[in-house]
């Protein structure tokens, strides 16, 4: 029952999603699915990890899916963090940079 | 590497990490686009360095010059070729990018950021 | 040498500073600009292959080393080259088609913008020389900022100007990556600076050449619109005239692969290469698609199912074999061509209707089937259902990731596909199928004929590349052979 609940209230808090004008049943069918196609890809791109080390692999995967399945809804927050507004666009953009930057001058070997 | 060389590199790297700073944490777009401009500038600093010679002579093949003696010598000249191109570039992005900021700054009234270019989906009304 | 090969790059260019220059005679720009955009798919067609080097500098031999240099700019001429301006052609013929039929006075500027782009695009893919790239690079971006600017959807300039802050941290670094490797090898032109790692004449683990890598990757990121640009790029496309947003996304798509090319022929030794490009696809796969899912407006879902696409075509090169890098190549075209087929399609829905929200349409079928069929192939070919185009190229994508050992990856293509296709029925349903809302008034306005041309001209080359694939493949097969 609480699964179901959690469910539902993910439902509710679509409406947020679509504000301002109505929310259309089309609209939360395909919200529903963004949800479950967001867990299932990311978990499924973390046992890609198996080809580095299958043990690191099994405890990502579960830790992933554990976290992401517990946090639902994630297409709200996700989209609220991919809004237009410049400030993200460029926040990410830097971050990404830097991280890029940094990983490979120090990193780019170990793979 | 001379000395030169080096002031010349930290400089740069100095101008781009000034411009991503500013990139990010400043609200007034014209700022911003200051800050921009200095990562382009430390970039094309960046490439002018890389031509450096210590000693070197102009990359100019003069009449009577020891080809030889010239190719030793000279400074490497592509780089500075290429800083030429992209200082082109740069000023014109820059001139469309305030091009841009003017038109936006009749319609806002303001320069902030913040104002200007949030998020546009969730915004109702839209006054020309 | 190869006289005809620069032509490609200058009957565009100089056909938009022309145009641009005698704007105020409309009648005579108007034919201008057909005729000229009639030649742009032809040229390629009917040119040989070869190599051109500008100045006629040819390529000098160093007797003590044995090592070849490139002094001149080189454009290289092949299949892979030959079918891609000539896709990027026939779709600049076809908007501004669509542009010259729509409007009577017509504007020196925009089409000035178009040509541009075409040319920009076209001498990104010709070209072997890497800050020759960079330069058509920004050309184009400039370019893609006044296509957005001039188009009269709301925020169209708040959008443009965002996309070109974003591309003045994007450039800059692309171009200290071509900087590193300049000073690494001493050259920009990318055969030299192959020839010099392959060679062993750069420490390949050394920090700065990872760090170049690190920087143009940075800059393909931008050019491509793969994360953390993706929502910028679909932003650029939501904001563009719809014939527009069709060229703007074929753009990306060149300036993507031409990119990726180089690089690939610069770092493919690095193992981290490929691996980056794999991880920055899945995510643009997985963000983009479900994105696209939460949006109501058609023209930013487009934009983010463009963007996710994208990812097939990474994913294709990143894998790194011959099969996989002929099916992202072939993905690439396919995309070129379907993506511009919806977009005309829904811009022909928002211009009968003046309205881009799902929730506010309904019922279309009635009104436009001719558009509404047209569409559906389209959705179909872009989610990868048989016969057509979009199913070759992901077949052959999963087929290679299997055979690379990687069936996770096959499974993430083949649901992302599903999800494509997901997004496609539920926007199809909603805007066409279900019952017309009361408060939509349909004037009777009629859809465009030129873009009903343009989408019948684009439904045809679906239904062909999907029928016979091999027309494509095995040419862009052989070019992938030459430069692994």
């Amino acid at each position: 029952m609480k699964l179901y609940d959690q469910i539902f209230g993910v439902v509710k808090q679509f409406r947020k999603l679509f504000s301002p004008g109505p929310v259309t049943n089309a609209d939360v069918s395909g919200s529903i699915t963004a949800e479950i196609f967001l867990i299932v890809s990311l978990v499924l791109s973390a046992i890609l990890l198996r080809h580095v080390n299958v043990l690191l692999a099994g405890l990502v995967t579960m830790i992933l899916a554990i976290m992401l399945i517990s946090n639902i809804p994630l297409i709200p927050k996700f989209k609220l963090e991919q809004d237009d507004s410049l400030e993200k666009m460029l926040f990410y953009a830097i971050v990404a940079l830097v991280i890029l930057a940094t990983f490979m001058y120090w990193g780019g070997n170990l793979v | 590497m001379a000395e030169v060389q080096l002031v010349i590199l930290f400089t740069s790297v100095a101008l781009v990490v000034i411009g991503l700073y500013s990139a990010i944490f400043l609200d007034n777009i014209i700022k911003k686009i200051i800050g921009i401009s200095f990562i382009e500038e430390g970039v094309n600093l960046f490439i002018v360095a890389i031509g450096y010679k210590a000693g070197g002579i102009v990359p100019i093949l003069m009449p009577g010059m020891d080809t030889t003696w010239f190719a030793s010598n000279a400074a490497y000249p592509l780089p500075f070729g290429l800083v030429l191109t992209s200082i082109v570039i740069g000023a014109s992005t820059l001139a469309v990018m305030l091009a841009l900021v003017m038109v936006l700054y009749r319609r806002y009234g303001t320069l902030s950021t913040k104002v200007m270019l949030a998020d546009t989906s969730k915004r109702e009304e839209y006054n020309e | 040498m190869n006289e005809i090969i620069p032509i490609m790059v200058i009957v565009p260019l100089m056909a938009a500073l022309l145009i641009s220059a005698f704007s105020k005679f409309n009648k005579v720009t108007k034919i201008f600009a057909f005729v000229v955009a009639l030649c742009l798919p032809l040229i390629p067609i009917l040119s040989n292959y070869g190599l051109h080097y500008f100045g006629g500098y040819q390529p000098m031999l160093d007797n003590v080393t044995g090592v070849m240099y490139h002094p001149a700019i080189t454009y290289s001429f092949t299949f892979l080259q030959q079918i891609f301006i000539a896709a990027i052609g026939l779709l600049t013929f076809l908007v501004i088609f669509i542009y010259l039929t729509k409007y009577k006075k017509v504007s020196g500027p925009y089409l000035f913008l178009l040509f541009l782009g075409t040319a920009a695009v076209t001498a990104m893919i010709l070209t072997d020389d890497i800050f020759h790239m960079f330069v058509f690079f920004e050309i184009l971006a400039l370019a893609q900022v006044g296509i957005v600017a001039a188009s009269s959807i709301d925020y169209s300039y708040e959008m443009a100007l965002k996309y070109m802050i974003l591309g003045s941290i994007g450039s800059p670094m692309m171009l200290l990556g071509i900087g590193f490797l300049l000073a690494l090898t001493g050259s920009v032109n990318v055969s030299d600076i192959a020839a010099a790692v392959h060679a062993g004449l750069v420490n390949a683990t050394s920090p700065v050449f990872l760090l170049s890598l690190a920087l143009i990757f940075f800059g393909w990121l931008y050019a491509s619109g793969l994360p953390p640009f993706h929502t910028i790029k679909s932003g650029i496309y939501s904001k563009a005239e719809p014939h527009g947003a069709a060229l703007l996304q074929s753009f990306t798509v060149i300036s993507m692969i031409s990119i990726v090319l180089i690089m690939f022929r610069i770092y493919a030794s690095l193992p981290i290469f490929e691996v980056l490009i794999v991880f920055f696809s899945i995510l643009a796969m997985i963000l983009g698609v479900s994105l696209a899912l939460t949006q109501t407006d058609f023209r930013r879902m487009i934009g983010f199912l463009a963007v996710g696409e994208l990812g097939f075509i990474g994913l294709g090169i990143g894998l790194g074999t011959n099969f996989s890098i002929t099916a992202g190549l072939f993905q690439a075209l396919n995309e070129i061509i379907i993506t511009a087929l919806l977009f005309i399609g829904f811009g022909a829905i928002v211009n009968a209707t003046n309205e881009v929200d799902t929730r506010k349409l309904g019922g279309l079928l009635a009104y436009h089937p001719k558009v509404s069929i047209m569409l559906l192939i389209g959705g179909l070919a872009m989610a990868g259902v048989p016969p057509l185009s979009g199913f070759q190229s992901k077949l052959m994508l999963v087929q290679a990731s299997l055979s690379c050992g990687y069936p996770e990856l096959s499974i993430l293509a083949i649901m992302v596909s599903i999800a494509t296709f997901v997004v496609f029925v539920k926007t199809y349903y909603t805007m066409f199928l279900k019952p017309k809302p009361n408060d939509l008034d349909l004037e009777n306005k009629e859809v465009p004929k030129a873009m009903i041309f343009a989408m019948g001209v684009l439904l045809v080359i679906v239904i062909l590349l999907g029928v016979f694939p091999d027309v494509v493949t095995s040419g862009i097969s052989n070019f992938v052979g030459g430069i692994l």
